[in-house]
């Protein structure tokens, strides 16, 4: 080691030896000696610290510290203080110094030593401690927690700054045990803190109970009260406890359960069918109208699943696609009628609402669903839709009939206005008896005109005519019977292929007359070149029994008459016999029944009425 | 009297056409009184006419409501023969329906014809009138 000062060689030497952290200072305050020690633990940078002065070797070096060194030199002795600073390694150290003035064998002094002892573990469990305190109260301030303890010897109860503040009261109140029981509600709470003191006193049990204060200004509060026996050498010497306001989140608890049950509530008692789904469209949330709709006992049975464990494969494909439209575009489907079949058959009409639940990152993590099940309503509609069709047709009939009542009595009275007038005016008699002639036929037609409106009258008045099991046959051999000096002279053949236990709800008198219609249609334009053959027979299907009269007469062009067919005095044959009357009064009576009647023709080769006879109603 | 050539009566009443012809008696001088039972005997005749290069009538009387084919299905049919002359046709009818005034609008627009609408019962002022070459 290079020495800087000759003169203090030996005592240099010595010093290096040195077990603590020691340096020499001359008055200029550069290091005269150092023990190894010293150099080590400072670590500094250039080794060779002798000559060097203290404000350059600790670059941070507080002032308070060189006020001291200088203080030292004047005599002021030792003072001890505290001085950090950075080592190599970027670690924070602490070390503690103690100053004294150094004098040589006159007592002049000549500088000042230095012994330094590192003081970083203990610094830094100082402020481990100070900073668990700062923390500790933070979080008493922020969790609202105090402390107590009771020192059963001297009966004297101490309360900490926040349990002061929960109970209500000024930092200077002291409390002891009495007052403190008293400040819980009466009642279960107070009755509660007071058997619980007395069993922790007489038997060393802790407890940890959810009670109620009130407060010096009335405010109920819920805390938590927690305690526990301390003993000294197996005597007990006191309690010591917690005290927690918990009042608003039991508020908040309360708030939330209420809400929940609000929620739980009415989502249960909706008339709706509500159910939350995943992005897998799991159901993960029904209430109680899905799970009544879905037919299961509880939501168990049906959360986890998807609608392919519920619904037939293509029901449940449409769902999905719905489900994933919904959560893909995250736009609501809202009120979209859908059909539902589920696994036992049946069939649903729903009313379905599909809303995308979006998480955090405004990506949907699911749907919420709403249905109703508008089946009911459906077929209410259907059936209203049903009797509206019934009333505009029959209103239709009405205007149609009308236009024939007043189409008929006008044209005829036309004919008896335009008569009476030449009547009026002829000279000559001959014409005069021409015209009378003539005003008779207008007058027998008139008759007839109503007799047959009449007939029509009837028909739809007499609508509700006790409809009675009808053996076709026994009718088809009364017309057949009726008629026979007619088919004779066409020559015309019936062939009956009906069976004759085929039996319908008819009104007798109808059918008659609907069977004796048909027939005599069927002979009455028959194709001239051939003899008539009528085939008769049925067939049924769910509501109707349908009889089927087919002939091989001249046949009618359905396309330019079919909309007339069967309407009133419309004829589409040049027949002497044609009334057009026959079919018109027919349909009446199929209709009158709730039947229908169906033709279909070709020209030349005959025509098929399809008659249907309602069996239901 | 006025003269026309050839008048035709499209008619399945019998007393409505004994009518007419009686009053056209009173009113015009004309050689040829055609009368049809229907619209289809009707234009059955004057396509006839047509191709035998006769005389198409000048004046017709239709009724609507006939069997076979209707007035309005004998007019379908009529608008689209070929002919130059343009025909006088006298609908008459004892409808009062308004559904045969306005199909009548809608013929009379389609038309090269002079069509009118006349009610049941005609009168001889009426007929005098309407019977004229168009």
């Amino acid at each position: 080691m290079m020495l800087k000062n000759p003169q203090v060689g030996t005592n240099s030497y010595l010093i290096k030896q040195l077990p603590n952290a020691t340096a020499f200072l001359n008055t200029r305050l550069e290091v005269v000696h150092a023990s190894d020690k010293w150099v080590d633990y400072f670590n500094f940078e250039d080794r060779n610290v002798f000559g060097k002065k203290i404000p350059v070797l600790f670059k941070t070096i507080t002032k308070e510290w060189q006020k001291v060194l200088k203080d030292c030199l004047k005599g002021k002795a030792c003072t001890t203080g505290m001085e950090h600073f950075v080592d190599e390694a970027k670690n924070e150290r602490w070390f503690e110094w103690t100053n004294i003035p150094w004098y040589d064998e006159k007592e002049n002094i000549i500088g000042v030593i230095i012994q330094t002892e590192d003081v970083t573990e203990a610094v830094q469990g100082e402020l481990k401690l100070e900073k668990l305190q700062i923390l500790s109260q933070e979080k008493s301030e922020i969790a609202k927690i105090g402390s107590w303890n009771y020192d059963l010897v001297n009966e004297k109860l101490t309360w900490c700054d926040m349990t002061k503040k929960i109970h209500g009261v000024p930092a200077d109140f002291t409390p002891n045990i009495e007052t403190g029981i008293e400040f819980y509600k009466q009642g279960y709470s107070r009755n509660t803190v007071s058997m619980a003191v007395e069993m922790a006193i007489q038997q060393g049990t802790p407890w940890n109970e959810k009670l109620q204060i009130i407060t010096p200004d009335g405010e109920e509060k819920w805390v938590i009260a927690a305690g526990k026996p301390m003993y000294k050498n197996d005597e007990l010497i006191g309690l010591i406890g917690t005290f927690q306001d918990i009042n608003d989140q039991v508020l908040a608890d309360k708030k939330t359960k209420e809400s929940e049950r609000l929620l739980k509530t009415l989502i249960d008692n909706l008339p709706l069918n509500v159910f939350i789904k995943d992005l897998d469209s799991r159901k993960i949330l029904v209430n109680k109208s899905e799970c009544d709709f879905l037919n299961v006992s509880g939501p168990e049975m049906v959360l986890g699943k998807t609608d392919f464990d519920m619904y037939p494969k293509e029901i449940a494909e449409v769902f999905r696609d719905e489900d994933l439209q919904v959560m893909n575009s995250l736009k609501p489907i809202i009120g979209k009628e859908t059909l539902s079949r589920k696994q036992d058959g049946s069939v649903n009409t729903l009313l379905t609402s599909k809303i995308p639940l979006l998480g955090p990152d405004g990506q949907a993590t699911g749907l919420v669903g709403i249905s109703l099940d508008i089946s009911d309503l459906k077929q209410k509609e259907e059936e209203l839709r049903g009797l509206i069709n019934v009333t505009s047709m029959q209103n239709k009939k009405l205007i149609n009939f009308a236009h024939i009542v007043s189409h008929n009595l006008r044209s005829h009275s036309a004919n008896f206005s335009m008569l009476l007038d030449f009547l009026i005016n002829e000279e000559c008699g001959q014409e005069k008896e021409n015209i009378t002639k003539m005003l008779v036929d207008a007058s027998d037609n008139l008759l007839e005109t109503l007799e047959n409106l009449n007939e029509v009258v009837a028909i739809n008045t007499n609508g509700n005519l006790d409809k009675k099991p009808t053996v076709l046959n026994d009718k088809v051999a009364i017309v057949e019977q009726n008629l026979a000096p007619f088919l004779k002279n066409n020559n015309a053949k019936i062939v009956n292929e009906i069976s004759d236990d085929v039996v319908i709800k008819v009104i007798p008198a109808y059918l008659e007359s609907i069977l004796m219609n048909f027939i005599t249609n069927a002979v009455k334009f028959k194709e001239p070149m051939r003899d008539p053959i009528v085939k008769l027979s049925t067939t049924k299907n769910e509501n109707y029994t349908i009889l089927s009269i087919s002939d091989n007469g001249m046949g009618i062009d359905l396309k330019k008459y079919g909309d007339k067919l069967f309407g009133m005095y419309k004829t589409f044959h040049e027949h002497k016999d044609a009334r057009g009357i026959g079919l018109y009064i027919t349909k009446n009576q199929i209709e009158a029944m709730n039947g229908k009647v169906v033709a279909c023709s070709e020209v030349g080769k005959g025509s098929t009425f399809n008659i249907y006879f309602n069996e239901k109603n | 009297m006025r003269k026309i050539n050839s008048i035709c009566i499209i008619d399945d009443d019998p007393i409505t056409v004994f009518g007419i012809k009686k009053i056209l008696g009173l009113v015009v001088v004309c050689d040829m009184v055609s009368t049809y039972a229907n619209g289809k005997l009707a234009i059955d005749g004057i396509k006839k006419a047509l191709e035998e290069d006769q005389m198409v009538p000048e004046v017709i009387f239709l009724d609507i409501n006939m069997p076979i084919m209707d007035g309005w299905q004998f007019l379908e049919e009529f608008i689209t023969l070929q002919m130059e002359q343009t025909v006088r046709i006298n609908i008459v009818t004892s409808s009062i329906d308004s559904v045969d005034r306005e199909k009548w609008e809608y013929f009379k627009s389609k038309s090269q014809h002079v069509i009118t609408f006349n009610n049941k019962p005609i009168k001889k002022n009426d007929i005098a009138l309407i019977t004229k070459v168009a």
